[in-house]
């Protein structure tokens, strides 16, 4: 289980009274306004947040700042969201990255 | 037009903002994060006069003062491609297309990783990525996880992560390949270790620094370096280990480990498992220049600023006409040095606009910058001053290059 | 699971392993860019960010490095633009 560190001896508090629901992949989730959705799924203990689109390896966050593209998700219909730059809002509805369903990367065995 | 634009809401691009805004132009900041402040937003430790360098607070000092100067941020705006197109700085984001005649980029710098079978497990992660969830996300990265990679920056967050209550098994190297040499060799980690070593409290810096003082102790340091490590902030620190492999069925459930040699080699039969439901992934940082590079500023790989950087001068203006930078895309270098670059830039711009009111504040921001490099807690290289040398000379060379074009 | 080095993956995105560039390196003795193009690494959705620093390294094994050149170039747009954004459509 992971955890929120809600007292911290050097940083402030944590506000957690600020709760907000949203969606991944249907089931009902917490988090706190405008925390990251990458924070609110691992506080929930969410690692996994899309598989690899043509071998289905799962993924999670890497680099956590939006350079790596691992953490993307489907947030409100819109695709290849990156859940560390988006923050949380009510209702919104999240869901994984998923495997394609033809692989399309054949080709360089096939043709060498 | 007349407004100033910034990419990049971190030390650098908020220092340059304020100082253009104080200065008396208008200035907009962009940046893709959601939170104003950078990199410098996870920095947390504890400096020699014994206070504490709260990058939290830092970064809503600049950006509380930049507001209250009117400058204008928008934050969760990615910028994707910069062009000059008549005489103006062409700047593409998702919704909206921004025009400028100086335009100052300070997009920092980005992790570099170092692979490691299994390293696409979800819970393994690039150290400042459990820096950013643990100190600005305030959600621990897992409850006992393993440091790859030994150098300032993952030894810096290693001491975070126990201050905020994570256990962390320890920090060790990864298995020596192509890719990953030096960090992977434990002799050439034991050398930038030295470097460090007023960070590190008790038996590190004793074990270190007295027994390193020539190339034969050094090896015997390496050689009798104890297997279980030594002890930083109650860390092992493992210089004679690596880790051979990340396992878990869809999360990281834990790594092996092996005893390796002097020169980093594995020794068969050493190898043993530590549990840990996370990993990160400690390789360094290197400049994130890709804006500079698709304007067509020139480039030099300097080892000692942490690879390729845009030329530029040291009032941070490149090559090209209302192109400049500021910050870590110069060269990995702590945030207060950011700071004073994006202060130098921000005069530069400000001085340009002016007709040349600036220059006795820019000569004495120049200065600054060297003071602060000079007094920097953390050094990222310890050459760091050579690799600006450099790049000074590459400037000079490029500028006679330049002059002898145009006489022809 | 457990890989051994050849298996291991440097590419992320597009799943590019070790071995592979290795192989791809010592055969062609190829540069960076080479390499990028031969095998994918580098050419997928983050644009390379997290894997060129290991993608040189590996071709600059066998090659020497030009100081004044970047090997791997960067070309626009640096971050995933969406068909509906690139031809103004509005959402």
């Amino acid at each position: 289980m992971t955890s929120r560190i809600i007292n911290h001896p050097v940083l402030d508090k944590v506000d957690d009274t600020d709760i907000v629901t949203f969606t991944y992949n249907n089931a009902e989730i917490h988090g706190l306004r405008n925390e990251s959705l990458a924070a609110a799924l691992l506080a929930n203990n969410i690692r996994t947040l899309r598989v690899h689109e043509e071998s289905g390896t799962p993924r999670g966050i890497y680099c956590n700042i939006g350079h790596c593209f691992e953490c993307r998700v489907t947030v409100n219909g819109l695709q290849g969201v990156r859940a560390c730059l988006t923050p949380v809002q009510e209702g919104m509805t999240v869901s994984s990255g998923e495997k394609f369903l033809t692989p399309v990367k054949d080709w360089r065995s096939n043709n060498e | 037009m007349n407004r100033v634009i910034v990419i990049g809401a971190g030390p650098a691009g908020l220092s340059a903002a304020i100082t253009i805004a104080e200065s008396g132009y208008e200035v907009l900041i962009l940046d893709e994060y959601m939170l104003a402040g950078g990199r410098l937003l996870g920095q947390l430790y504890e400096e020699e006069n014994g206070k504490w360098w709260n990058g939290i607070k830092e970064s809503k000092n600049l950006h509380d003062k930049a507001i209250a100067l009117g400058i204008e941020i928008r934050l969760g705006t990615p910028v994707s491609n910069i062009e000059k197109t008549d005489g103006s700085w062409v700047i593409y984001t998702d919704e909206e297309t921004y025009y400028t005649h100086h335009l100052l980029l300070a997009t920092g710098a980005a992790e570099v990783p170092l692979p490691i079978p299994g390293w696409t497990l979800p819970g393994v992660m690039s150290v400042g990525a459990a820096q950013v969830m643990t100190n600005v996300h305030r959600v621990k990265p897992g409850n006992r996880g393993v440091i790859i990679g030994v150098n300032v920056l993952s030894s810096a967050i290693a001491m975070e992560l126990k201050l905020a209550d994570i256990d962390v098994a320890c920090i060790t190297l990864p298995k020596k390949n192509q890719v990953n040499k030096e960090s992977g060799n434990p002799m050439d980690v034991m050398n930038s270790l030295l470097h460090v070593s007023h960070m590190a409290p008790s038996a590190f810096v004793k074990f270190g620094s007295k027994l390193m003082k020539n190339e034969f102790m050094k090896k015997m340091g390496i050689t009798f370096f104890p297997k279980s490590g030594v002890k930083m902030w109650d860390i092992p620190i493992m210089l004679r280990k690596a880790v051979i492999n990340i396992y878990g069925e869809n999360t990281v459930e834990g790594v092996t480990i092996a005893t390796i040699n002097a020169s980093g080699e594995v020794i068969e039969g050493t190898e043993e498992n530590i549990s840990a439901d996370f990993v990160c992934i400690a390789g360094g940082l290197y400049p994130l220049a890709e804006l500079a590079a698709v304007a067509g500023c020139p480039f030099y790989y300097i080892e000692e600023l942490g690879g390729y950087v845009p030329l530029h001068n040291e009032r941070m203006e490149t090559v090209l006409d209302g192109l400049y930078v500021a910050g870590n895309i110069t060269g990995v270098e702590g945030a207060k040095v950011a700071i004073s670059q994006g202060v130098t830039a921000g005069l530069a711009i400000a001085n340009n606009l002016s007709g040349g009111k600036q220059e006795v504040e820019i000569k004495e921001a120049i200065k600054r910058i060297e003071h602060t490099r000079d007094n920097a807690f953390i050094q990222f290289h310890p050459a760091v001053k050579e690799g600006k040398q450099k790049l000074q000379q590459y400037w000079e060379e490029y500028g006679q290059q330049a002059k002898v074009e145009v006489t022809i | 699971m457990d890989l051994s080095d050849n298996e291991m993956i440097i590419c992320r995105c597009e799943e590019v392993t070790y071995g592979e560039l290795k192989n791809t390196a010592e055969t062609y003795n190829c540069s960076a860019r080479e390499l990028k193009l031969r095998t994918r690494a580098g050419m997928g959705y983050c644009g390379g960010r997290t894997c060129r620093s290991m993608v040189d390294s590996i071709a600059h094994s066998s090659t020497e490095r030009d100081v004044t050149q970047v090997t791997l170039k960067y070309q626009p747009p640096i971050r995933p633009v969406s068909f509906g954004s690139l031809g103004e459509i509005t959402k």
